[in-house]
This record gives structure tokens, sequence and C-alpha cells, in this order.
């Protein structure tokens, strides 16, 4: 009886696994190129990019189409928590995704052997990926093997052109502050400080809360370089990471330590006597910090504009303008230029790549080369046609009514769209590129939809200025060739990575050390810090940063 | 010779014999011995990590063996001795707070005779057990924020001037971590000392009573000794893990402010070792804290047994 049943049982078996065996010769021989193809699959792919909810590609808009075309669907994954962390566990369990985007922690996928060799699969799979990554791929070869193992993100395409607004870092202020003084023009830090303090005596609560003068967000210890950034900037310095690098002999200078960082630290410190300066700074956690951008009790604050997307968003949409923020080019001192603006640089570590668990390379590298097409970059940036865009007789791209702009602007809507979810983490074409048809890659930098976006609030405040678009408040940047410095990555462990940690760790106990005691303490903190500064190999550090700088800009990347 | 003079052969036959009486039971244990040999001591072999120059990826034969220079590294570090000192004095927190406030609350609440109070007072103790540390500090950094409710309170109680920046004080982190540990997991802790409680003979009360103890009395004479054992045992048991502090409340109330009281071995091992792809070092300060917790472990057990205690083996 037992042995009948296993019988039939096994016979069942074996019969299906020669359907199976069967079916698979028959589709896939005769149409290589056919449905088959196509046939639906799932990859998975991490970020290690915070803050998106995870989801399916497949439900939303741009996922769809794309899974259309190409029968393929991601699972996509963000990074909650530490990203060096989440990193070293990856790579200690070996339990790698199918793609991963590596956002700061390429040294260490690369060190692990995480990523496969892209070259073969590339020349093969990928016309589309070589007309877009091809003139970079010498940036792109990995140091050791001369191989590529990711696509980056900022390959720009044809004419450069820049964003009409600010994303990048600024010294942010309250608009009803430059309102209540008549709109002033403010170019020093102490001008800055100054016009808050007044603003904030004639009006010490908003909402019946206590008015916040200023306020940084260095208790989260992977943004502390929210608070250690202004230094350079306010040097005339872009930002190059933790380094500031001479224009002419290339000399790279860490930040810690120097005059500029003294200066900064001792005017916050300053601020904070007058009581201007919101204690917390050191100790909230982000929710928090947006919380209280969002409150409209904050005057000021030193930020990059794609820290604060949500809050900024937020802002937008309450509609009440003169809670939103501008943002200012501050310097130390009258005669300084300011460097805000990124020069256009290429970024070659903050990458997307197939990983060594990926069940079928061929069809991701497929896919990815699809992407590349003109008209689904199109897709990821614009959207589709007369539904979230709209094209003039001209052939100029914009927005035609409110609708589509808030496809694009609205938090729920551009989710459900995708465009948070294809807009980076990608192949994809540089921010700053130009369409092959003159039209701006991304929809903000196209100056139809920048001057159509502006509210009545943002008319006033150009107009006050005597300015078409924000990004006139800036300097434009300078060349530099090396640009940016925090890009060159450190071997893992290496001297200069502990130096990093040592000194990061020394600057997160000390500077609010300084900032918040006493005025008179301020010099004896200052050499205590100092001190322990020296300790450090600063010296190995500056010649290693130093040599790389000089190799790129000798073209050795 | 006869059987009797060679007490080894016998031993090794009446376990032979009871092995066989008992096979059912033996077999049964079976399937668990393979599970702790595979997840408790393959993994040791992951130790010979720590006296390499770790590559993950690469083949055991690959790797660079550089002896005990990570345990040096480790002893040199300066921090090392910072975080080895927090993480001892906080898990002695946690250790003397845990156990003298769930005791206390045990005692407490067994001598309430109102049940539906004692309830619900237990099920409100027990209840911030399961939130997760992330939301758990999240309240704390809510409640203790400058313009958080403490700081409110202390204020009209005119206690103090101006608020207090209570994470930013590296002095009070202990104090308050200590506060958070006990508000998250004192009614959890109780519940094995209620359980034990019920195990002890009510006709020793009745005679305590009718001897004239009073409930204090009862308390002290009766309850607490009848907890000696599961006491005993479980501090047996903690002294094994001394250096286990946590990992997540230190990790997300830590700032750069409180960082020299708040980092612990393993916010260390996580920094220099997992962050920086180090993961020899970070074997070989887990190393260390094994065989410190061994000793403990040993100790304890070594002392509740001259005592003539309960011990653990």
């Amino acid at each position: 009886m037992l042995k009948a049943k296993v019988r039939i049982a096994s016979l069942a078996v074996l019969v299906t696994v020669l359907l199976a065996g069967c079916s698979q010769n028959n589709s896939s021989s005769p149409s290589a190129t056919g449905d088959d193809e196509n046939s639906p699959v799932t990859f998975s792919y991490y970020m290690f990019s915070p803050g998106k909810k995870d989801t399916l590609a497949s439900e939303t808009t741009i996922g769809k189409v794309l899974q259309e075309q190409t029968g393929v669907d991601w699972k996509l994954e963000y990074l909650v928590g530490d990203s060096a962390t989440k990193a070293g566990v990856m790579i200690a369990s070996g339990d790698y995704p199918d793609v991963i985007s590596s956002s700061g922690e390429m040294s260490k996928l690369l060190d692990a052997g995480a990523y496969i060799p892209l070259d073969d699969l590339i020349e093969e799979y990928g016309p589309n990926i070589k007309r877009v990554y091809g003139p970079y791929f010498d940036k792109m070869k990995n140091a050791e093997d001369g191989k590529i193992y990711a696509l980056p993100y900022t390959a720009n395409q044809g004419e450069y052109s820049g964003s009409p607004n600010v994303g990048g870092g600024a010294f942010w202020i309250q608009r009803s502050v430059l309102k209540e003084f008549n709109y002033p023009k403010i170019t020093t830090l102490d001008e800055y400080f100054d016009l808050i303090q007044d603003y904030k005596e004639k009006h010490p609560t908003v909402d019946g809360a206590e008015t916040i003068g200023f306020v940084s967000l260095a208790g989260v210890a992977n943004n502390f370089f929210t608070l250690q950034n202004p230094a350079m900037h306010l040097a005339g310095y872009p930002n190059d990471g933790s380094v500031m690098v001479d224009m002419t002999t290339h000399e790279a200078k860490v930040v810690a330590g120097t005059d500029a960082q003294k200066k900064w630290i001792q005017k916050l410190n300053e601020i904070n006597a007058q009581g201007m300066l919101d204690p917390e700074s050191f100790t909230m956690n982000k929710d928090q910090y947006l919380a209280k951008l969002t409150s409209g009790r904050v005057l000021g604050y030193f930020n990059y504009g794609w820290q604060i997307g949500d809050a900024s968003k937020n802002l937008l949409s309450a509609g009440i303008d003169e809670k939103r923020y501008a943002p200012l080019p501050i310097v130390f001192d009258e005669g300084i230029k300011d460097q805000y603006v990124d020069p256009p640089g290429f970024v070659n570590n903050y990458a997307t790549g197939i990983s060594v668990n990926a069940k079928d390379p061929v069809r991701i590298i497929k896919y990815f080369d699809n992407l590349l097409k003109e008209e689904n970059q199109v897709l990821v940036q614009w959207g589709i046609k007369d539904e979230t865009y709209s094209v003039d007789e001209k052939g100029r791209f914009y927005y035609a009514n409110e609708d589509q702009r808030k496809a694009h602007d609205d938090l729920e809507l551009s989710r459900k769209f995708g465009f948070t979810y294809f807009g980076t983490d990608w192949p994809k074409y540089g921010g700053e590129s130009t369409l092959s048809d003159g039209n701006a890659y991304s929809p903000g930098n196209q100056p139809e939809v920048a001057a159509a976006s502006y509210t009545e609030g943002d008319k006033k405040f150009l107009e006050a200025y005597g300015i078409q678009t924000f990004s006139e408040l800036f300097n434009k940047p300078e060349e530099r060739p090396w640009f940016p410095a925090w890009s060159i990555a450190l071997e893992q462990g290496s001297p200069e990575q502990i130096f990093t940690t040592k000194s990061d760790d020394l600057q997160r106990k000390y500077l609010p050390e300084m900032i918040l005691g006493a005025p008179s303490n301020f010099d004896k903190l200052w050499d205590a810090y100092m001190a322990e500064l020296n300790k450090l190999d600063k010296a190995g550090y500056e010649a290693t940063i130093t040599k790389v700088v000089k190799d790129r800009v000798a073209g050795k990347w | 010779m006869p059987p009797a003079s060679n007490p080894k052969g016998t031993r090794a036959h009446s376990f032979f014999k009871r092995l066989v009486q008992q096979r059912t039971l033996a077999w049964m244990c079976i399937p668990f011995v393979i599970w702790a040999f595979i997840f408790k001591y393959l993994p040791l072999w992951g130790w010979t990590m720590a006296f390499q120059n770790f590559k993950p990826a690469r083949s055991f034969s690959d790797q660079q063996w550089v002896g005990w220079q990570h345990f040096s590294t480790l002893f040199e570090d300066n921090t090392f001795y910072r975080v080895l000192r927090n993480t001892l004095v906080m898990s002695s927190i946690k250790l003397v707070l845990g156990f003298v406030t769930a005791i206390t609350l045990a005692l407490l609440l067994n001598e309430l005779k109102n049940v539906i109070f004692k309830r619900f007072v237990q099920t409100v103790s027990y209840l911030p057990h399961f939130i997760s540390w992330v939301v758990a500090s999240s309240i704390v950094l809510t409640v203790l924020s400058p313009d958080g409710i403490i700081n409110l309170l202390l204020m009209k109680l005119h206690l103090i001037d101006s608020p207090v920046l209570w994470m930013g004080k590296g002095e009070y982190f202990w104090g308050i971590l200590g506060a958070t540990e006990v508000w998250k997991d004192v009614g959890w802790n109780t519940i094995i000392y209620l359980a034990a409680i019920t195990a002890i003979d009510p006709a020793q009360y009745e005679a305590a009573e009718i001897d004239g103890a009073s409930r204090f009395k009862r308390m002290l004479y009766i309850t607490l000794p009848g907890l000696k054992p599961v006491i005993v045992i479980l501090l047996i048991m903690n002294m094994g893990s001394i250096l286990e502090s946590g990992f997540e409340p230190q990790y997300l109330l830590g700032n750069g402010m409180n960082m020299d009281y708040s980092e612990n071995l393993d916010i260390f091992v996580l920094k220099y070792g997992l962050g920086m792809g180090n993961f020899s070092l970070g074997t070989a300060a887990g190393i260390f804290k094994t065989v410190v917790s061994f000793v403990f472990l040993f100790s304890a057990n070594y002392i509740a047994k001259k005592m003539g205690e309960s011990r653990l083996f």
C-alpha cells in the first residue's frame, strides 16, 4: 500500500520535472529575443541611502512602465540606521542583494569583493551605457585592476544646466526676518547673526513658544558635518569634505583645528551666550530637528538642501511663505568670494553595481541599459507627457497646470508615481545634464519650471533683490578638476581612516563643549582640543589627500 | 578481581545502564545537542579571525596571520579603557538597580489584597518592556528636552532657574540610563519573582501570623528567604553577562556631548571593528569580553558554593 503510494508520488515528480524541462526548452531556443526574455522576474536592490519607504518598483507608475518593457521588477530596500554598520554586517554575512547602491560604503564593498566587474557585460549588452558613461570610463576604473565595478550618478550629458534653486549648502534664514528689515543685503556672518538677533528681540515668541535664533543638526552622529562644514564655506571653499584645497598649490588642509574653524566655533559660542543658539542642537535626533524647522520658531540654520527635503516640502505645502527659508551665501568677511555651489565634478564612488550574488547579471545590465535610453531618462525625471508634464510648440518641457507640478512636488504623489524612487540611486544622467533636444534633464533645472513654480512670496523675494532665480544670490563655482575631495576613497582600516574616525570623535566631544561653555573659558578649551588633535596623524592624512588631489588634477583618477 | 573494587568500572557500567534505561530521553536530547553544537560551538571557529588581518570573502588559507597584534592594539588604545569603564559601570548599575527594583516591586505587589489594582499595576509596569528601544529613546529624549515635561516640572517647582540640558551632560548619562532601564524592564523582571513567591507554602504565613508576626516581618522572614534561591541563581547568570551593558540604549541616547560616559564596548567594536571593516579587532574585543565574563561567572558560582547557596553548576 505504502510502496504503491511512494511509486505514484515519485512518478508524478518525474513527470513534472520532465514537463518543466521540455517547456523551458521549447520556448527559449526558437525566440531568444521574444517574450521569454521579458519573463517576469524580481530582483532585490539595496540602497545605502536612508529616508525612503521600502517598496516594489512595480507599485509605482514608472516602475510599472519599465516592467512592461523588460519584465523586471525590483524589491527596493532602503537603509535604516547607520550605514557603516549595515555595510559591515552585510559583508560579514556575505548576504548581498542582487544590486547595491553604495552611497558612502563603496570602498568597503569593493574591498570585500561584493561587486562583479561590468566591462564585458557593458561591451556586450550596453550600447546606451557606453553612450552615457563612455566619456567617464577613465574615472570609473578601479585603481587596482582597471575594471569598472559600478555606475555612478553624476555622468553629466550635453551642456551644463545649473539649478535655479539652491539644493546645496547655505545659511538659511526665515523670510519673515528679511521682510521685517526690508530685504537687506547681508553677506557676512556677523551681519547674519545681528539680523537674527534684532528680529528675535522684536519677536521673542512664535505662537506662544520661544523663538529660536539658530539651530544645528550636530546631535546625529552621521550628520555632524552640518556643524563642521560651515567653517570652510565661510572661508570661501566649496564642500570638499574634511579638507580645504588650495586653488594653486593643490595642498589639502584639514579643516579641524584651523583658524576658520576657531572663528566659526567662537562665533557660535558668542551667540550661545546671547541666548540665540538652541542648545538642543547637540542632543536631538533628526525627527525632532525637522519638526523644529517646520514649527516656524527657528530663524536660521546651516544645512544642505538635500538634508531637509521633506521639511522644505512640508513648509511649501503649508503655504505660509514667510515661514519658509531663503538660502544665503554667508562668508566671514566682505572680501571673501563665496563658493557654496558645487563646481561640476564627478563622483565615482556613489554608484550602483551588480553583486556577486546576483542571479542574472545579464538581465540586470539589460535593464540598466534600457533605463539609460533617453526616453526612459525623461520618464524617470519628467514622467509621462501630458500627464506629469507638457511640451509647448517650441518643444520645451513645462508644467501646464498645478496637478502636473504637484505630481513632482507632493511627497505622496511623487512616491506613488515613482520620482522619489527612480530619481537617483539608479544608473542615470548627471543632475546637471541637458537632453539632446535642449531641455534640462532635471525638471528643477528647467527655467520654465522654476519660474512657474515660484509662489507669490518667492516672486516678492526675488524682486526685492532684483534677481530671477535664487541661485543668482550665489557666486558661480570656479573650476576645480579634483572636485569633490570627499569622494576620495580611503582604504579600510588604514591610518587615514582611523584619523578620520578619531578626529571626528574629538570634534563631536569638544566642539559642543566649546560652544555651550562660558566665553571666558573658550580659549582654554580650544587649547585642550588642539593638544588632543595634534596627537593624531594629521600630516599623514593631509599628505594622502594632497597626493590624490594632485593625481586627479593630472588626469589620473 | 571482584568488580566492587573497581569503582571506575562500575560507574561507567552504571552510566551505560542508565543510558539504556533512559534511551528515549537521550534520543530526545540529540537534536538539541546538535543544535547547540552548530550554533554555539562551530561559530567559535570565527575566533581565528582575531589573529589574522581578516579580509572578508577570501578563503581561510589566503588570510594573513598576525598573532596577538589586534589585542595589543586594543590594550594600547586609551579609548578602550574608557569604554571598558563605562561598560562595567553601566552594567553594574543595571544589575543592582534591576534586582533591587524588581524584588521590591514583587514584594509590594504580593502584599496587595485588591486583585484588580494589582493586575493593573502589573500590566502598566511591564508594558514598556514591549516598546522597542528606538521608540523608547525618542520618548526619553522628548521628556528630557529643554522644553520637555521634566524641565517644565522642575521649573514650576522652582527647583531650577533655567532648563537643564539633560542629555548634554555626560555625568548625568548613567543615571538617565539606569532610570530608563528600570522604567522599561522593572515589570517584566518582577514576573519571575512573583512566580517564585506563589511556590512558598502558605502554611508558613499562617503559622507566622498566629505567632504574631506583622506583615513586614512576614515579608522579611518568609517571602525574602523563599526568594533567595531564585535571586542567587539569577545573580550568577547575570554575572556571566557583566560586560553586556546593552547596546541600543547607549547607541540611541548617546551623542557627542555625553560620549565619554555613554560609549561602551559594543559601540567601540561597532565603530572601530564593523564600521571600518576591521573585523579582526572586533573579534579580539569579543574574545576579551567572553574571557572576562567567564571569570565573573565562575567566581560568582564559586562564592555561592562556598556560602552553601544554590548554584548554577
